[in-house]
């Protein structure tokens, strides 16, 4: 049951075959890392520039 | 300490005389938790995860019968890259990657020998019984002057570069290579049925999980060479940070593997470049963890200003 589960769900993104690559002079990436690299960049400016959530008041 | 020590705005603070506001880091913990255990099953759910086989022995030696043959011919002459390695398998004069004049792996000295003459062909085999004709092969080989030993394997050497396969079974050309002939068809027999996996890792004892000595013997030969290269995993690829198939790999090695690629690591230092650029990302590490004694490094954060960007609200209209 869990073979199929597993199955069932696994197979909805198949990422396994030959992998894809970016070659740009001596720099060679692969577009899995390429695209975790930038999602985390994207993470770090937006967790910078999206306002936090204002409370009013405050103790002093 | 002195207390007339002059302000540093990278070492001292001033008092807080600003407002307070309760804040509940139990509760973000939670937050962070539950929003990270949602992320993996829902990606591990889109995505599973690399399923790639294990090269092993057997796997190995029924992909590629001529390659098995010509790694265990390497490993009874002496000649593979585990023999040759030297620390920390084996004692090899002028082995061992070097930091200038330091080879710190030597001063560590061999800690997990290993003979592949022995550990990986003779050994095996001699645990295979009812079998006169291996028998008799290695009391001949065993009998035998190291010079004539050498003679069997050059000749076997040679004649295995012609080898084929015919009907799932290795053909080596008739040469002069004695007993060395029946060894290693043995061998390659024994591996082909996934015996040799089994004395391997056993030889370590019954309860085994060391792999070390199939892994180095594998790891010798050109089969698992020429997979890790079709997987982007060789060091000249950037192999560090490499996953499989179109997994992510570990993209923060990026740096650790950069360094492989970049003279002189990559060409006048590329002999000890293993060594060199672990001395080197210590050199790294070393800056970053002393960050708060470096003067001038420490001011970057300072100088930046990126903290005003973050508590923009607060430094609003102050200078």
């Amino acid at each position: 049951m869990f073979a199929s589960i597993s199955l069932a769900l696994g197979a909805i993104f198949n990422l396994m075959g030959s992998g894809h690559y970016i070659h740009w002079g001596f720099v060679q990436i692969s577009v899995a890392n390429l695209l975790v690299i930038v999602l985390m960049v994207v993470t770090f400016f937006a967790a910078i520039l999206i306002p936090f959530r204002h409370k009013s008041g405050g103790k002093s | 300490m002195s207390k007339n020590r002059r302000f540093n705005p990278d070492r001292d603070v001033n008092p807080w005389k600003g407002a307070y506001r309760p804040y509940d880091i139990a509760k973000e913990v939670t937050v962070c938790f539950i929003v990270v255990a949602l992320l993996v099953i829902v990606l591990s759910a889109l995505f599973g995860s690399p399923d790639v086989k294990s090269v092993t022995l057997k796997s190995w030696s029924n992909a590629d019968r001529v390659d098995f043959a010509t790694t265990a011919i390497a490993e009874l002459d002496g000649t593979s890259g585990t023999a040759t390695y030297g620390a920390p398998y084996n004692n090899v004069a002028g082995s061992g990657q070097k930091v200038g004049p330091v080879s710190l792996v030597n001063l560590m000295g061999v800690h997990i020998p290993v003979n592949p003459s022995a550990d990986f062909v003779i050994n095996p085999l001699t645990t295979v019984t009812g079998q006169p004709a291996l028998s008799k092969a290695l009391a001949t080989f065993k009998a035998a002057s190291p010079a004539q030993q050498a003679k069997w394997e050059k000749a076997y050497e040679d004649a295995v570069a012609k080898a084929k396969v015919v009907n799932n079974t290795l053909v080596v050309p008739a040469g002069p290579y004695g007993p060395v002939g029946v060894l290693i068809g043995e061998l390659t027999s024994m591996a082909t049925s996934g015996a040799l996996d089994t004395s391997i890792i056993n030889s370590s004892g019954f309860y085994s999980t060391d792999y070390t000595k199939s892994l180095l013997f594998v790891a010798d030969s050109g089969y698992l060479a020429n997979k890790g290269a079709a997987e982007h995993l060789s060091g000249d690829q950037w192999g560090m940070m490499n996953g499989t198939a179109n997994y992510p790999g570990q993209p923060w090695l990026w740096l650790y593997t950069l360094w492989y690629q970049v003279p002189p690591f990559s060409t006048s230092w590329s002999a000890n470049a293993d060594a060199l650029v672990w001395a080197f990302m210590m050199v790294l590490t070393a800056l970053l963890f002393f960050v708060p004694l470096i003067p001038g490094l420490r001011s970057i954060p300072r100088w930046s200003r990126i903290y005003r960007l973050i508590w923009r609200d607060y430094y609003k209209g102050r200078v």
